[in-house]
């Protein structure tokens, strides 16, 4: 695909054209994975938006060791091991970084920042972890405190105007990214699970607007290109988080003849199924689809929500089995992990498997026998 | 007629009276609990071991637990309805539904199995057990005190509750094991909801959105409770609250300024027995927790008059997080090695640090979550390290034993922050230990006891060093 190969030279020139424009005043605004910083903010005042995305490399774990103990998610231990390292280059491009707090392992990752990078500039607000009507409060008053700090930060004013420009902009690309996933629904076209996680990837680094031509690319190269349906059984991927640099349970379903039609993860993959609406109150609107509309993550209470999505999206997708990517310690999903297979049983129909990381090379060869045996069960 | 269990139970500060009018009580209980003769000569033994019974106080505590025990076992059976809340928990709800009806019975089910089937009767594995076999399986590190209650539930021996406050404030594990409990028995959950988004160096200061949101869950809490549970809070279910618990409070407060003295005068196994009841009961133990607090008072001042304590006089004292709630061998291991414990975090709340909450609310909610962020326990990580950095001047402390909880995230995050910053604003000595405060399978006294005893030896020999300075 050419718009993949583009996306590629793009983000391999990307660190040095955020130096560029930093180094002609432009604000590079770092912000933690989970999908609750509406980039539509920092977009609004002229600055770079940069999602902190990179895990998977077990040395990294090691490094953090030095900041927290091990009993936090991976994703967010190599999140501390890459801020406080001073080599990596998007923490160290960004100007602020915002760290919107949703569970305690995120929490952990703000308290190193706060403790032990003092220097870092960073912005920290709350999101709740239920839904009502305080909560969206509670929430629209973070993200009207963060458009405050952006502002002052950048030293340009976020006008209506501006903002629902951004909020246009950010809308395509969901909607693109939308469209891309229903095309795998039908069955007609194939799509590797691996290339949409790429294009979500490449969207959290990417400048926005070359993104947008990049996803128009991607989906007319589709459209175009001759149908081949894989034989392999069709697959839901989900977790917590599926990072880009973690690969490997992606290369193994694929390797071992499975096909991820559909995956859910809250980091590291972008919500696209909601718009934010671009009529009145545009604080507001942005508050109503990134934290009221969007299906909330694991660590939501309760998560029946993320759960009857996942039936919902089992059955559009007519998958036939669903594969649990579970993070170590991530104690929310855990706990889930225990209970969802008979729901999943009862309203789908289908089964579901969990294979746990830790990003150690050595899960590899078990965790390939068990998929290979998972998918080798459901293809009879 | 006497049962097998009445030494026991006698051991543990129950009259006679108390005794033979329980009885019935007292047999279903152990019958549900499948403890048999046998289980009462181990836990006699047990109790005698590692509990200072010379103490009636300590004894009477004891009791607190067990009749707490006996309540929460048969409540299905005696018609109440039952809430369940997490611990560590913010306890006014949970208070104001108990004050406001005889038929609820509000507690946290497993800080009492860690007290008894763990403290009395040394038998919490199989809970523990039938807990990771029922959703919170052991390599993960899951919560044990969950482990516990979903395991007491799993096994029957427990009542499944009627409604349950989630501590959502806090923890997130704690929130989804009520979920696990929803999926598994159907019971509706209030959570109480609050984010710990304060930015590192915040504290003392907050934003009143914090008090507002955490504030309005709270009330929210308590109307779900009025409906779950077919009943009125009472206009001054929040004053009836606040006056039972006072005389606890007030007795803490006592207590924990005995424990100023050198040599302290009791370990900080049996005042753990105490911070936790005050944390877990909100009925019969804390009635009957008052009650071993006024004879615990009263002996604790002999023993200071007299100049007697559980360690030697000038031993190093020592700040710990908190006592072990299952097994009273983790937390002798530091007093074993000679280190003096004065104060734990959660002691220290009590009679240490001053907590003065500003601004004026008007809602039960926001006025308990204004005195919770002003405590700073539930504000952010940073609040809680000063906690440990206040108490130094007021307990003459020589170091800290500054245990994380590896099974619990939002302790677990202060693991590296609290040694450097006390090392840093105080110049003490810090051990870092990581433990399981509510199992001691894993984290067992003889896995700490090297740490501390080196830790120990080295506190001993700078307070040796620096006094032959003074003497210079």
């Amino acid at each position: 695909m050419d718009a993949l190969l583009k996306l590629d030279t793009h983000l391999e020139n990307r660190h040095a054209q955020l130096k560029a424009l930093k180094d002609h005043g432009r604000k590079i605004i770092g912000f933690t994975a989970g999908g609750y910083f509406p980039e539509e903010l920092a977009l609004a005042c002229d600055a770079e938006a940069i999602c902190f995305i990179e895990a998977g490399n077990n040395t990294a774990l090691m490094n953090a060791g030095g900041y927290t103990c091990r009993w936090f998610d991976p994703f967010w231990r190599s999140q501390i091991a890459y801020l406080t390292s001073g080599k990596d280059p998007y923490y160290n491009i960004a100007d602020l970084i915002v760290v919107p707090v949703t569970d305690n392992h995120v929490r952990n990752f703000s308290n190193v920042l706060g403790y032990f990078t003092p220097e870092k500039e960073s912005f920290v607000f709350g999101v709740p972890h239920v839904k009502d009507k305080i909560a969206l409060d509670y929430y629209l008053k973070g993200i009207t405190r963060l458009r405050n700090r952006l502002e002052e930060f950048t030293g340009k004013e976020i006008t209506d105007a501006r903002l629902k420009q951004s909020i246009d902009l950010c809308n395509r690309e969901r909607e693109l990214f939308r469209q891309i996933s229903l095309l795998r629904k039908s069955g007609e076209y194939f799509i590797q699970g691996r290339d949409f996680i790429k294009l979500n990837h490449g969207s959290y680094l990417a400048d926005k607007e070359f993104m947008i031509d990049i996803l128009e690319m991607y989906l007319r190269e589709i459209k175009e290109t001759a149908c081949h349906p894989k034989g392999g059984p069709s697959l839901l991927l989900t977790g917590s988080t599926l990072a880009h640099g973690d690969s490997k349970v992606m290369d193994i379903i694929e390797e071992c003849g499975g096909n991820t039609v559909v995956e859910e993860f809250a980091e590291c993959i972008r919500p696209y199924h909601e718009t934010v609406d671009t009529e009145g109150n545009l604080m507001k609107n942005l508050a109503e689809s990134y934290f009221m509309k969007r299906v909330c993550p694991g660590w939501f209470r309760p998560g029946t929500e993320r759960l009857n999505l996942l039936i919902k999206l089992a059955k559009e997708y007519n998958v036939d089995g669903l594969i649990w990517y579970q993070l170590m310690f991530r104690e929310s999903y855990k706990v889930e992990s225990f209970f969802f297979p008979q729901m999943l049983k009862k309203e789908a129909g289908i089964p579901m498997f969990v294979v746990e990381s830790e990003y150690d090379a050595m899960e590899a060869g078990p965790m390939r026998t068990r998929i290979e045996t998972f998918i080798e069960t459901i293809k009879r | 007629m006497k049962g097998y269990y009445d030494d026991l139970f006698r051991l543990c500060g129950f009259e006679d009276e108390e005794i033979n009018s329980e009885r019935s009580r007292i047999k279903a209980t152990l019958e549900k609990l499948e403890l048999g003769p046998e289980d009462m000569e181990r836990a006699d033994a047990w109790v005698r071991e590692y509990h200072d019974i010379s103490l009636a106080g300590v004894r009477k505590l004891l009791g607190a637990w067990l009749k707490e025990l006996i309540d929460l076992v048969l409540a299905k059976e005696e018609g109440k309805k039952i809430v369940y809340f997490g611990f560590p928990a913010i306890l006014g709800p949970g208070l104001m539904l108990s004050a406001s009806s005889k038929d609820v019975f509000v507690s946290a089910p497993d800080m009492v199995l860690d007290h008894t089937m763990g403290q009395i009767f040394n038998k919490l594995t199989p809970i523990l057990e039938a807990g990771e076999a029922n959703g919170l399986p052991p390599g993960h590190a899951m919560c044990s005190l969950w482990q516990a209650k979903v395991g007491g539930v799993a096994k029957g021996i427990i009542p499944v509750p009627d409604f349950a406050l989630a501590s959502s404030y806090y923890c997130d594990m704690g929130s989804k094991a009520d979920d696990l409990v929803t999926a598994l028995y159907g019971t509706p959950i209030a959570y109480i909801d609050g984010i710990m988004d304060s930015k590192w160096g915040e504290f003392p200061g907050f934003l009143p959105d914090r008090v507002e949101y955490l504030g309005a869950q709270i009330n929210q809490a308590l109307k779900m409770g009025e409906e779950a549970l077919g009943i009125k809070i009472a206009p001054d279910a929040w004053e009836i609250s606040r006056e039972s618990s006072r005389p606890f409070r007030d007795n803490l407060v006592r207590l924990v300024d005995l424990m100023k003295a050198d040599p302290v005068p009791v370990s900080i196994v049996e005042l753990e027995l105490l911070e936790a009841l005050s944390g877990s009961s909100t009925g019969r133990g804390i009635r009957e927790g008052v009650k071993a607090m006024d004879i615990l008072v009263k002996e604790l001042d002999k023993r200071v008059r007299a100049g007697v304590g559980v360690t030697e006089k000038g031993a190093p004292r020592v700040m710990v997080r908190l006592g072990h709630t299952s097994d009273p061998r983790v937390t002798r291991v530091i007093e074993d090695a000679g280190l003096a414990v004065p104060l734990t975090f959660i002691l220290g709340s009590f009679g240490g640090v001053r907590v003065e909450p500003k601004g004026a609310y008007n809602t039960p909610g926001e006025i308990i979550a204004n005195y919770e962020m002003t405590g700073g326990y539930y504000h952010g990580t940073d609040a809680q390290i000063q906690f440990y950095e206040k108490a130094t001047q007021i307990m003459n402390l020589d170091g800290f034993i500054a245990q994380y909880l590896y099974n619990c995230r939002p302790v677990a995050t202060i693991s590296h922050a609290q040694r450097r910053y006390l090392e840093e604003k105080t110049g003490l000595p810090v051990l870092s230990l990581e433990i399981d405060n509510f199992d001691s399978r894993t984290h067992s006294a003889d896995s700490l006891r090297t740490k501390v005893e080196t830790f120990a030896e080295m506190l001993r020999a700078r307070k040796r060093s620096a006094s032959q300075i003074d003497f210079i």
